[in-house]
């Protein structure tokens, strides 16, 4: 309970400082906060929508929606007089968009793709463990003969 | 054993269940009239005759066509011997019936010895015999100078009246003095086995008393009372007072030159012994000489703690009046009791009246009569008490209603005749003769239940309750029964009948039908004997049966019980045949020979499931290959040791206890990973979506930090 407790607190304490972050980076740098808002669209409907433990296809579209963002925001950065005309020029740039949403749907179908390779990895791995185990039944069967078989039932039953 | 005990034949009555099955030649039927036989047998020289035939026995050469009919020995036939050492001399043959039992303690003690009084037992010997197809023992004895004493049916004595005492008596009492101080009782003295020692006739010598159990080949009349009811086989050991009673009638015998009483039959004999005392039945039959009244008198006293002792004798031999014995001690009742329209007046007669009348005698116990009859018609208070009691008894049994009236009638029969053998539906035998009892009907068709139903009804537990005083004798029996009791109550191999009949019967050869017929009594016999049998034997039999195990559990010095409680179940096939083998190996070990070729490939046949002793294929093949080089050298002790290397057994049990615990536990792991298919699914879906979002995250730090540094550099 206490853990449950914590956690929420500690991400209700997550979005808050989300909040005041963007609360001053309107203040401060309006055309970034413009660009990371259109920017991390996707991001932002994933973890309305990702309900799950440790959202993590919210993290994976994040990180890679992050990923096509941040060439845009350091461009913008280097610009001496930045301009909410010019970011927003910047960012809605077919290429620009395409770059930024795309990148997030790469981050989606790797969460995607990444179970079943996983599965397939394992399965693989038992099978491996299971050819190994049976070798070793055979060699000890060959050692020792039918007893062997005999008594491991007995003691089973 | 009880509940077949309940099926038994009720009816006792009729003598039918006393003939014996004669199954080997020779026989072992006790003669109706056994002096008779002794007399009458020369017609059976045909028998055996082989036209010059002979036999060599060690230092003996048996001639089978020269029949000596006056040294017989009931069913035990007699030949003409030469001693193939000694010139001197000659020596015959009592060729023992095999199925019958010879007493090893006079055989032991006689053989070799000159004793005065008693013939020479020059030699025993275990032989093969012709005319049986069997080994038999076979003893020989040196042929007393006269002839026999007692020659047919003549009305005149062959000894004078007056030289009875120095020619019969001072020899007789020699031999029974003997006999005494080594614990031992002849049973044989009878005038038809007393021999003329040298050719002027002045002193005899009595006949053999080893090749039959204890007062077998005994006249019923020679038989105390106590005695004379029990089965011929069933007389018993006894006490040097049962020698001396037979010496009073030897005297009887010899004073009025034929049998006393032998116009009677046996039953007429016994109830007039038991009505009359011994001494008034034969004086009332029979006229004395004058100068044997007394020593007969005294001697045929049928209380053995009145009857005439050595000092008795010897007072008389010396010429001085002894102390009158009471003619008759049982007490005769004022009135009679009935069974089965009898009359009888004493309670030994009583007793009698009630073995042969088993089921009739049960009416008049249940409603009281003969308790009454015992307080009333006796005045024998004790008696009545006791039966009382036993009626109680009665009362108490649970279900088995059938069972309790048989004990109840065996205790009466017990309570009216303690002194006299134990009855039960037909059988009776004295205690300390149920050894050769079994022996008798176990050989003659009876088989054992007869026995195993007076130990499982614990009837001679009853007989000892009713003993008067102590004695070291009846303590020893008891000592005895109480094994008897555990024995016959185990039902597996080594224990049962087969023990007991080893354990009372010393003598008694081993009865497997494996070695029967190599009549086996010592067990250094023993694998000798299975190795003959190996030649022959088929391929599934053991070597070891139940009268083997329980004749080997009694030989051996050396303690079998692990092996029996191995034997307890057959089932297991590993321990069953280690037994047997450990068994036998311990035999060879103890008693040799050192080559058993035949037996050891017959065991090495049977080795296979001891094989399976061992886990690993590999030392089972070692031990496969080692059994027939061992089998090939006839040891047993190397083949036993092969499957009972403790220290590779040991070895072997923790390797394989080891290797199943990997087995299982590899097993077990198979299992769980063939099981946990969709497990492993929705983990791979956790993994595989964390490790998509550290990836994801990985690649957006990459890329920030590629930025950062294209944008520094």
């Amino acid at each position: 309970m206490a853990k449950g407790k914590s956690s929420k607190g500690r991400s209700a304490f997550s979005g808050l400082s989300v909040v005041a972050s963007a609360v001053l980076l309107f203040i401060v740098a309006l055309p970034t906060f413009v660009t990371l808002v259109v920017g991390l669209l996707p991001s932002m409907v994933a973890f309305i929508f990702d309900r799950s433990p440790g959202r993590t296809m919210a993290r994976c579209v994040f990180g890679m929606n992050f990923s096509g963002v941040a060439p845009y925001i350091l461009e913008l950065w280097q610009v001496p007089s930045q301009t909410v005309g010019g970011a927003t020029q910047q960012i809605f740039q077919p290429m620009a968009l395409s770059i930024m949403y795309g990148a997030a749907g790469l981050g989606w179908l790797l969460y995607l793709a990444m179970p079943p390779i996983v599965a397939n990895v394992l399965n693989l791995s038992a099978q491996r463990r299971v050819g190994e185990l049976r070798k070793k039944q055979r060699a000890l069967i060959k050692t020792w003969g039918d007893s062997l078989i005999k008594e491991v039932d007995r003691s089973g039953n | 054993m009880a509940e077949q005990a309940e099926d038994q034949e009720q009816e006792v009555s009729s003598g039918a269940a006393r003939e014996p099955v004669m199954d080997v030649p020779g026989g072992g039927a006790v003669p109706e009239n056994p002096a008779d036989e002794d007399e009458g047998s020369g017609a059976e020289v045909g028998e055996f005759s082989a036209s010059g035939k002979s036999v060599e026995v060690g230092n003996f050469r048996i001639f089978l066509d020269l029949r000596m009919p006056e040294f017989d020995m009931g069913s035990c036939k007699a030949y003409s011997a030469d001693n193939l050492r000694r010139d001197e001399g000659n020596a015959f043959a009592v060729v023992t019936d095999p199925v019958v039992p010879t007493r090893q303690n006079h055989i032991t003690f006689l053989s070799g010895m000159h004793m005065a009084g008693q013939i020479d037992l020059l030699d025993s010997a275990i032989a093969y015999w012709p005319p049986f197809g069997r080994n038999t023992m076979i003893l020989f004895y040196e042929k007393p100078g006269g002839g026999r004493v007692v020659v047919g049916d003549t009305k005149k004595p062959t000894i004078d009246e007056h030289d009875i005492a120095t020619v019969v008596v001072e020899p007789l009492m020699g031999v029974l003095h003997a006999f005494g101080d080594k614990g031992i009782t002849h049973r044989n003295v009878r005038a038809s086995n007393l021999f003329f020692a040298d050719p002027l006739r002045q002193k005899v010598v009595l006949g053999d008393c080893a090749s039959t159990p204890p007062g077998f080949a005994q006249p019923l009349v020679y038989e105390t009372a106590a005695r004379m009811s029990a089965d011929a086989a069933g007389r018993g050991v006894g006490t040097i007072a049962d020698d001396l009673y037979a010496l009073g009638m030897t005297l009887a015998e010899l004073g009025i030159g034929h049998r006393p009483l032998s116009k009677l039959n046996d039953q007429e004999i016994m109830d007039l012994k038991l009505s009359k005392g011994s001494f008034q039945a034969i004086a009332s039959q029979e006229k004395l000489p004058l100068v044997l009244i007394e020593p007969v008198r005294g001697l045929l006293c049928d209380d053995p703690a009145e009857r005439w002792g050595f000092n008795e004798l010897n007072a008389w031999l010396d010429g001085r009046r002894t102390k009158p014995v009471q003619s008759n001690t049982e007490k005769r009742a004022a009135r009679s009791q009935n069974i089965s329209g009898r009359d009888y007046y004493t309670v030994r007669s009583l007793a009698q009246g009630m073995a042969k009348n088993w089921v009739s005698s049960l009416a008049p116990l249940r409603d009281g009569t003969v308790e009454v009859w015992l307080r009333r018609g006796l005045g024998d208070n004790d008696r009545a008490k006791a039966l009382a009691d036993a009626m109680r008894q009665l009362q108490w049994a649970g279900a088995d209603k059938r069972a309790a009236e048989d004990i109840l009638v065996a205790r009466a029969i017990v309570i009216m005749d303690h002194d006299g053998p134990i009855r039960f539906k037909g059988f009776a035998a004295m205690v300390d003769g149920l050894g050769y009892m079994l022996s008798y009907d176990v050989q003659h068709g009876r088989g054992p239940q007869r026995f195993a139903d007076v130990i499982v009804r614990d009837i001679p537990s009853y007989w000892f309750g009713r003993q008067e005083g102590y004695s070291s004798e009846v303590q020893k029996l008891q000592q005895v029964y109480k094994n008897l009791r555990y024995y016959i109550q185990q039902q597996s191999a080594g224990y049962g009948y087969e023990r007991c009949l080893y354990a009372l019967v010393r003598n008694q050869h081993c009865l497997s039908q494996l070695v029967e017929q190599e009549y086996v009594v010592e067990i250094s016999q023993l694998l000798p004997a299975l190795e003959k049998a190996a030649e022959s034997a088929s391929e599934d039999s053991w070597p070891v049966d139940r009268h083997i195990a329980a004749f080997i559990a009694e030989r051996l010095e050396d303690d079998i019980e692990g092996q029996l409680l191995a034997m307890q179940n057959p089932s297991d096939e590993v321990e069953y045949s280690r037994a047997i083998i450990s068994m036998l190996a311990i035999v060879q070990w103890r008693h040799g020979p050192d080559n058993l070729q035949n037996l050891s490939h017959w065991v090495a046949r049977l080795m296979e499931p001891a094989i399976k002793v061992f886990h690993s294929k590999a030392r089972r093949e070692r031990v496969e290959t080692e059994i027939p080089k061992l089998a090939k050298r006839g040891n047993l002790v190397e083949l036993y040791n092969l499957i009972n290397d403790e220290q590779e057994r040991r070895k072997d049990q923790s390797e394989f206890v080891e290797a199943v615990a990997e087995y299982s536990e590899a097993e077990s792991e198979v299992f769980d990973l063939e099981s946990s298919g969709p497990a492993r699914l929705e983990l791979a879906e956790k993994v595989g979506q964390q490790a998509a979002a550290f990836a994801s995250t990985m690649i957006a730090l990459l890329t920030v930090s590629a930025l950062f540094l294209m944008h520094i550099f």
